[in-house]
């Protein structure tokens, strides 16, 4: 049920939002405390604005870091999004 | 050292309610007392440089601040993420939209119980139908939104009833917390503690909410640290993680620390809150593991429990730097285990015999400051 289908459209649920302050490393700020990102962690975040579909963040995702390994950057992607959904985090569209 | 990662802000505390649980000192303060917009501006310009992610703002009742909506916007303008503790007294429609707009990401909406006369009872006054009807109004804003039920043996019973009703305003996460015997609660102990059964039941019942409602709505429940074999790591121990600043602008390693004889808070309006997390004694006193005794200073668990909570050691103990009592092996255990032998010794009131007046609890309810 927390698994992102290709057509999953997620978005930041509710009091989530993404802190980029100049000079620090940028966080996802929720309610149960904070989360730092690492690029891809934030590029996949960027995108969920509820209009991405999960196939286009993980097209994105293999050409910037993993054109290498698309299948890894899929799942890897599918596992970051359904452990953020458990936690309220993230909701699909 | 690294910095704490919240900042409690205990704004005021002046309040509508006068809950028999409250966690507010005995002593409160006054209206004229409390630090003024900008003051609480540089706590928080402070408490971010000094890593500080999250100001929660609590009381007393923050809403009962007119300029509410000033300090978020202070809170959120230092690059905090803002959580806003609240019983709702005092929100209406224009009031929610100001405050979302100023920058609150999460609301904390309080209620004492799911029927209205149980709730104002704990409560001291009518609140319980304007809660319910401001719950509907937060669920259409862009703001996380828990509900905070505090639970104990006039109440427990009715816990699946709280899983509902939190389902049916939608929200985000359900907080069920026993209450912690502290100022307040302490006075009203007797009255507030459950049975052995009516928790064991109440953790099955959570358990299996919790499966059922797995990335719908999130539910926490804090158990009675009387109940546990080992004690709670109180604030995530003594300075470790959490500062809070009381209404006067007194830093405190937790929120009943003042209640420990020899303790000296710095205020914020005297000295950089660096140098008070750092540096001051209040913090040092049980920071790290150099004060415990034993059994804890030899006891595997200590970074893990930190010795449990210093406020109980010294209210049921009567020394602060004595191992938590709510832990199996600590010496004075004997006055939890006798306190929690009452608990069970005195029947669970219920339907017929809980109407009966004779058969109520006498409160201590706790007043409003001017």
């Amino acid at each position: 049920m927390s698994r992102p289908t290709p057509a999953s459209r997620p978005r930041l649920a509710r009091g989530c939002r993404i802190s980029e302050q100049a000079g620090q490393e940028s966080t996802l700020l929720m309610p149960e405390g904070a989360m730092r990102l690492n690029p891809p962690g934030l590029k996949i975040l960027r995108q969920c604005d509820g209009q991405h579909t999960f196939a286009e963040i993980v097209s994105t995702l293999q050409g910037e870091f993993g054109a290498a390994a698309p299948d890894r950057v899929a799942e890897d992607t599918a596992v970051f999004l359904e452990r953020l959904q458990e936690r309220r985090v993230v909701d699909y569209e | 050292m690294t910095g704490p990662l919240a900042l409690i802000a205990e704004l005021t505390h002046r309040c509508p309610l006068h809950c028999v649980y409250c966690s507010n000192p005995l002593q409160m303060t006054a209206r004229a007392g409390e630090l003024t917009t900008a003051q609480w501006s540089e706590v928080f310009r402070q408490a971010a440089s000094l890593g500080v992610i999250q100001a929660d703002f609590t009381g007393g009742e923050p809403l009962a601040r007119a300029d509410l909506m000033d300090v978020a916007a202070a809170a959120r303008q230092a690059g905090l993420y803002i959580n806003l503790i609240t019983s709702g007294i005092g929100l209406n429609e224009d009031r929610l939209q100001k405050l979302v707009a100023a920058g609150v990401d999460h609301i904390q909406l309080s209620f004492q119980d799911v029927n209205e006369a149980g709730a104002d009872e704990i409560a001291g006054a009518r609140a319980h139908a304007h809660k319910l009807a401001l719950a509907k109004r937060i669920r259409q804003h862009n703001v996380a939104f828990t509900i905070n039920v505090v639970v104990h043996r006039q109440n427990l019973a009715r816990l699946p009833q709280m899983i509902a009703l939190a389902e049916e305003l939608q929200a985000d996460k359900l907080e069920i917390a026993n209450v912690q015997y502290y100022g307040w609660a302490l006075e009203n102990r007797a009255a507030l503690l459950p049975s052995e059964r009516q928790l064991s039941e109440s953790l099955a019942m959570i358990k299996a909410a919790q499966e059922r409602l797995k990335g719908r709505m999130r539910i926490d429940f804090v158990v009675p640290d009387y109940y546990g074999k080992y004690p709670k790591p109180c604030m995530g121990g003594w300075g470790r993680k959490l500062m809070l600043i009381n209404p006067t602008g007194e830093a405190m390693p937790c929120h009943a620390a003042g209640v420990i004889p020899g303790m000296r808070f710095e205020n914020i309006t005297n000295k950089p809150l660096r140098w008070i997390w750092e540096e001051s004694e209040a913090f040092q006193r049980f920071r790290g593991e150099g004060w415990m005794p034993e059994p804890c200073r030899s006891c595997e668990r200590r970074s893990q429990d930190f010795g449990g909570c210093r406020c109980q050691a010294l209210l049921l103990a009567g020394d602060a730097a004595a191992t938590d009592p709510a832990c199996s092996l600590a010496p004075c255990h004997d006055v939890v285990a006798a306190a929690v032998a009452q608990a069970n010794a005195v029947p669970v009131m219920a339907g017929d015999e809980a109407a009966r007046p004779a058969m109520q609890p006498h409160w201590v309810y706790r007043p409003n400051p001017q």
